[in-house]
């Protein structure tokens, strides 16, 4: 079985060249790995005394039922219009700059909770730091998020189109 | 099996569509290794280290692989690695649809709005793996670099 000898000896080497253009690449462009995206706005939420603090679903399901808090999906639109938290708004953490006119009229200590995926994403600990640098003091992170909702059969609803 | 094995065109078309599908694929995951890792991580079954890693890695590994088998250059090494590399991607599909997981694929884009996994996608890998496992196993090496460099009589 020489040729399987041969083949792996060859994956071998792509291996090796990929991996080294991976690693010099991120490094050159200060991506990935090398990136520098992270721990900037994070860190400064640590030291405020009204920084965003993560939410138990419980007691996410109990500012739901009290009706005060505002939840904000910061999904995708598409995975927003396939289904979202009953009565919350959409605010893609991609889209802040565009979109976030959006809760210009919310008062800026109105209780705001944002949700994501679940688990896996960051995009509601990222929105909510944009947020609250821009004033709104009464920011909470639903951390479970929609997958958290949806096992659970809290309220939930899609978009009209 | 043997005459499609060694049909020069059956191979040489193979070849060009599963090198330059990997080729593009690739090029987005290479721009954006943020969002490949945030992808990888969506399966929740690698850790941190190892999603860094192969967020750096794997992209680089499609595009060496896509141009080795569009110019015929270790066609037994890409096309070992190749399909290697389907069976735990479809692996990672499978796991993650049997546990619910409502994610994008990650596979083709990072754009999360072309679509959720599904069974479809399943299917769309194994002829993939189908096809790359004909490339190993194919013994034609007509229209390759690898070939031309054997042939080229010395001087």
């Amino acid at each position: 079985m020489t040729s399987f000898g041969t083949a792996l000896r060859e994956a071998g080497m792509l291996l090796v060249a990929a991996a080294a253009l991976g690693f010099i690449y991120t490094a050159a462009m200060e991506k990935g790995l090398f990136g520098t995206q992270r721990p900037g706005i994070a860190s400064s939420l640590q030291t405020s005394a009204n920084a965003p603090v993560m939410v138990s679903p419980d007691s996410a399901k109990l500012f739901f039922d009290s009706g005060d808090a505002l939840f904000v999906d910061s999904r995708h639109a598409y995975d927003y219009n396939l289904g979202h938290i009953k009565g919350a708004i959409n605010l893609p953490l991609a889209e802040y700059a565009e979109k976030k006119g959006t809760v210009s009229q919310v008062p800026k200590d109105r209780l705001i909770i944002i949700y994501c995926d679940g688990a896996d994403c960051n995009s509601s600990i990222e929105l909510a730091a944009r947020l609250f640098l821009d004033g709104y003091i009464n920011v909470k992170i639903f951390f479970g998020g929609w997958g958290e909702w949806k096992a659970k059969n809290l309220p939930i609803e899609k978009s009209a189109k | 099996m043997k005459p499609l094995l060694s049909n020069d065109y059956l191979v040489l078309l193979t070849r060009a569509f599963l090198g330059l599908l990997f080729i593009v694929v690739s090029l987005e995951k290479i721009v954006e290794p943020a969002a490949f890792a945030q992808s990888i991580a969506n399966y929740k079954i690698v850790g941190p280290p190892l999603t860094v890693v192969l967020a750096t890695v794997l992209p680089w590994l499609e595009l060496l692989c896509g141009f080795a088998l569009l110019f015929g250059i270790f066609l037994r090494g890409s096309s070992l690695l190749l399909s290697g590399m389907l069976v735990v991607f479809t692996a990672g599909v499978i796991s993650a649809l049997l546990r619910g997981l409502d994610i994008a694929c990650g596979c083709f884009t990072q754009d999360p709005s072309v679509g959720k996994i599904g069974w479809m996608k399943v299917l769309q890998n194994g002829t993939l793996l189908v096809l790359s496992v004909f490339l190993y196993f194919s013994s034609s090496v007509r229209f390759s670099i690898s070939q031309y460099l054997r042939t080229r009589p010395l001087e």
